[in-house]
């Protein structure tokens, strides 16, 4: 009985959000003076669906015949979800990054992504995994062009183009696999060592949820999608989406002990790991940057994975402290963005003489995403490559850290021109409202995530246990 | 509460505090920030000399421990400790940063709220490296210093300042990657022998690793700390980032940052992989000596002082890893020793290079001359300082190098016998840059009207000659506290030790 309570106000999150979805959708076309109030709505029915967040208990509850599955780690990833949503829409509502009249398209689709991304890492069985991704995919397809403007709509197709023969790839490998394993639930999957056709759907699904989490040979789409859509978008993208495709990826790498879908991954991680640091050295515009930062650190994701339950562990630690650096640093692209290509990395220069906080904010999500201690990020590739080094992956460890003192040069980059370089040109300098309150929540989430991290990391220990 | 109560935590946390309560006083107000952050760093010296008046000098196990667990599910705890070589070197940080504060105080004008938050939290890492006995917690500290000093350098640095912090910043980093790497490589391979997770120094030294684990384990480590020290071929960093940093940067990095490096040999890489380190001592310690050899002949050939000082410590950080590498008890100690020595006797030279810079914004020997006459006080603290700096009996110099020299003596003759040239050299173009600088007639005009030290000046300068002098004459009650830490050092050295497992370095309260 307890449980089905829990059950039932769990569940009240997502069904709070198709309903705030069609919400934001339908009343203003009734109630005039909703128009232009959307986020606002929005971010409320956020705000009540947090309320609904119940510590889970211990136990495994499976509904929808075992579609969907409400354990402590779906909870666990449903208050991440909620927490990004939140913070995108804050973003959202203090710098719109939509023509005026698609106002309310643009939260519904927002919402209608998160629900997908809720359903996707709580599905139980693959098909339902599937038609999440395609709910998490569709609107942001539409999201990165909402601005009907060249970059986005290229943005958009581009994304929609490779995102389209990533459901391909996907649904092809759940029809081979169908084939074989009735079932299709991810505990069925895990019977015996698979045969060739099974290895080649198993293949099939791999790549396609690899396009989601953005591993090199399949991030074509990043960096075009991240620079032309909207900045909120793009930060929503680089902090939950990857987490979607990370958690289905791990649940289907934990189906294997050994043979060739691990050594697959050993080569997603270390290409990845190596082109996409590569990559981003020489990039010119901040968002293009975080596009490929964003490559790189799914490699490092891939990397914990071979930690076996201690590496999950540190996913879910990972996945959080990423968000918060990578959603600090879109925000102040946001704060200093003068067209929708965003800032070019030069245009910060001299921002620690004209605004110090917010160059120190920046510097401080660079270093956490560099991973130079004491900030988060440091904590979170130490645990990543922990668990990989102990179950005796040294090899792709050290690879992954060379490429990480690579990854150094070009976020110190960004704090080179912020702090060494006189200014240049006129920076807007408005003030930053709801946008300065996230940088700061975000600068104390890196400054202190590390250091205190322990009640972080429990909570994913516990959670790691369900998947 | 401990946190506070241990002095050692108390001498991390006090900077790093002070560092964060400066951040409330407004830019502007640059006479409280400068006041601030000398009270500051005065009051952690103070501690520092309680911790040195409370520690028992012939106790061979670490001392003010403090262990609290910190990610109990990782085996990591916030664990210090120290033992003689720790103490000296805490000591000298603790004495080089009022003094590194002094000399800022004219020399930096923009951003000074900044720039004392960077120095303030750079000592706090600085303490943390040498106070750690956690792995985990060592790392912290080692790799978090580099974010204060890439700033100290890149924002007020010298015209390629953006250069040298940049490669400053890169190769530390690249050099320590693969020391994190190997990190968890040991703590990983005590798990599978033991069961346990530890990070805990003392409890890993003496662990069960295969010679060959112990040989790419320690080549790991050595990389690390080889870029810090730096050894040649490591080196090319330094020069650049000596010579655009700030005088306090510069001070600091010569004084505190390179001896890191050493200090990690002697606290980690050799009692961690003892047979590694029996593979590749006579490489380091040859590699030691061409530093010094090379490093001396390229400073020779300086025209800028600042330069000259970067390439001499180069050479003695070579003649230090030379005592490091010989595992022989007077070299080791004469090697700690001469840590001190480098530190107060470099420091003070950079202190020097930055008056003269200060005031005619210049450091090419070539520009100046007869200074003995403008500024005498000027001539005789540099002239101390120089015979300090190339090892003039009865100062502080000439102890260091003379034990590590007759200690290595009796296990690489040929290396010490080489090692005596480089040290020759350093007399040759220490001599020939002071006689040109301070004796001959006063060939330019600008030069006329140098101002002599003020008080500001001689106030941070006679501390340091004070122990130039001290140590000189007088180097038993720093040696006899290092010698206990020396003696456990090269006991964990021995690849097979006699007894099993020696750990004089653990005692639980």
């Amino acid at each position: 009985m307890e449980h089905l309570n829990y059950a039932a106000s769990a569940l009240s999150m997502p069904l709070l959000l198709v309903m705030a979805a069609f919400a934001c959708l339908l009343l203003p076309l009734f109630i005039r003076p909703l128009r232009g109030a959307q986020g606002l709505m929005a971010l409320g029915a956020v705000l009540v669906a947090l309320t609904f967040f119940r510590l889970s208990p211990q136990v495994e509850i499976a509904i929808f015949s075992g579609a969907l599955l409400i354990n402590p780690a779906s909870s666990y990833l449903w208050a991440f979800a909620l927490g990004v949503l939140t913070l995108v829409l804050a973003l959202s509502i203090s710098k719109p990054p939509f023509p005026e009249e698609s106002g309310s398209e643009y939260y519904f689709l927002l919402f209608m992504s998160v629900l997908g991304l809720m359903v996707l890492v709580a599905a139980g069985d693959l098909f339902t995994a599937f038609i999440a991704l395609e709910l998490l995919s569709l609107p942001l397809y539409a999201l990165a062009g909402i601005r009907r403007t060249k970059p986005g709509l290229e943005a958009a197709y581009k994304y929609f183009m490779l995102g389209a023969l990533g459901s391909a790839f996907t649904v092809m490998g759940i029809a081979v696999l169908n084939s074989l394993y009735p079932a299709l639930t991810f505990t069925a999957l895990k019977a015996g060592a698979p045969g060739p056709l099974a290895l080649a759907g198993f293949l099939l699904v791999i790549s396609g949820f690899a396009f989601k989490t953005a591993l090199v040979p399949f991030h074509m789409w990043v960096p075009d999608a991240y620079e032309g859509a909207p900045t909120p978008v793009s930060a929503f993208m680089g902090a939950a989406v990857k987490a979607g495709g990370v958690v289905v990826l791990w649940r289907l790498f934990s189906l294997f002990d050994g043979g060739p879908v691990r050594e697959i991954f050993w080569w997603l991680a270390v290409i990845t790991a190596v082109l996409a640091n590569l990559a981003a050295l020489g990039q010119t515009g901040l968002k293009r940057l975080l596009a490929y930062s964003s490559v790189a650190h799914a490699g490092n994701l891939a990397v914990a994975f071979f930690g076996g339950r201690r590496g999950f562990e540190a996913v879910l630690y990972y996945l959080p402290v990423y968000a918060m650096a990578t959603i600090g640093a879109f925000s102040v692209a946001l704060a200093l963005e003068k067209d929708e290509k965003g800032p070019l990395i030069e245009d910060l220069a001299g921002l620690a003489k004209t605004r110090p906080w917010l160059a120190a904010a920046m510097a401080a999500f660079m270093f956490s995403l560099a991973g130079v201690p004491p900030l988060a990020g440091f904590f979170a590739k130490f645990y990543a490559f922990a668990g990989a080094v102990s179950a005796g992956y040294t090899g792709l460890v050290v690879i992954a850290v060379i490429m990480s003192a690579v990854s150094a040069y070009y976020y110190l980059k960004v704090t080179v021109v912020m702090f060494m370089k006189p200014p240049a040109g006129d920076q807007p300098s408005e003030p930053l409202g709801l946008i300065g309150i996230v940088i700061a929540l975000m600068a104390a989430g890196v400054l202190l995530a590390g250091v205190f991290s322990r009640p972080l990391l429990s909570i994913a220990a516990n959670a790691s246990h369900w998947f | 509460m401990e946190l506070i109560t241990n002095p050692l935590s108390l001498l991390i946390i006090l900077p790093a505090a002070a560092a964060l309560t400066l951040l409330t006083v407004p830019r502007e107000n640059s006479g409280v920030l400068k006041g601030f952050t000398l009270g500051a760093t005065l009051l952690t010296l103070l501690v520092a000399i309680k911790l040195y008046a409370g520690f028992s000098p012939a106790g061979t196990a670490m001392q003010f421990q403090l262990s609290l667990p910190w990610l109990p599910s990782y085996g990591i705890s916030y664990f210090l400790g120290i033992d003689g070589i720790s103490l000296l070197l805490i000591m000298l940080t603790a004495l080089l940063m009022p003094i590194s504060v002094l000399a800022s105080f004219s020399y930096i004008k923009d951003a000074q709220r900044g720039y004392y938050v960077c120095l303030l939290t750079l000592e706090s890492a600085m303490i943390g490296v040498f106070a750690a006995l956690d792995l985990f917690v060592f790392y912290l500290f080692w790799e978090g210093m580099l974010i204060p000093m890439y700033f100290l350098i890149g924002v007020w640095g010298g015209p390629k300042r953006i250069y040298a912090a940049l490669k400053f910043f890169i190769y530390t980093m690249a050099g320590s990657v693969l020391m994190l790497a190997g990190i968890l490589c040991v703590v990983a391979a005590n798990h599978a022998a033991t069961g346990a997770w530890t990070f805990s120094i003392p409890a890993l030294c003496g662990g069960a690793l295969t010679p060959e684990a112990q040989f790419w384990l320690f080549a790991a480590f050595a990389l690390a700390f080889a870029v810090k020290v730096p050894l040649f071929p490591f080196h090319t960093w330094l020069p650049d980032a000596h010579v655009e940093a700030p005088t306090a940067g510069s001070v600091l990095l010569a004084g505190v940052l390179l001896k890191m490096g050493v200090y990690g040999y002697l606290r980690l890489a050799v009692p961690l992989f003892p047979r590694g380190a029996a593979a590749f001592a006579p490489w380091l310690a040859g590699l030691g000596v061409i530093g010094v050899i090379y490093g001396s002949l390229v400073a020779w050939s300086q025209r800028d002082m600042k330069k000259m000082v970067a390439y001499s410590s180069v050479a003695h950080l070579g003649v230090i890893i030379l005592g490091v590498m010989s595992f022989e008890p007077a070299a080791v100690a004469g090697a700690v020793l001469q840590m001190v020595n480098h530190g107060l006797s470099t420091g003070a030279l950079f202190l020097l290079v930055g008056i003269l810079y200060e005031r005619r914004h210049t450091r090419l020997i070539d520009d100046y001359g007869g200074l003995a006459k403008v500024m005498p006080g000027f001539a005789v603290v540099f002239m101390i300082v120089m015979l300090s700096s190339i090892g003039l009996p009865g100062l502080n110099g000439f102890v260091g190098e003379a034990l590590i020299l007759f200690g290595s003596f009796r296990v690489y003759p040929w290396l010490a016998s080489a090692a005596v040239l480089g040290v020759i050299l350093s007399a040759v173009y220490m001599l020939g840059m002071y006689q040109a600088v301070i004796f001959g007639p006063l060939r330019h005009t600008e030069n006329k009207i140098l101002p002599d030290l003020n008080l500001r000046e001689w106030f941070y300068l006679v501390p340091l000659l004070i122990f130039i002098v001290l140590i000189g004459v007088w180097p038993n009650p720093f040696l006899r506290r290092v010698a206990p830490a020396v003696g456990s050092y090269i006991n964990l050295s021995q690849p097979y030790p006699a007894a099993p497992a020696v750990l004089p370095a653990v005692e639980r309260k």
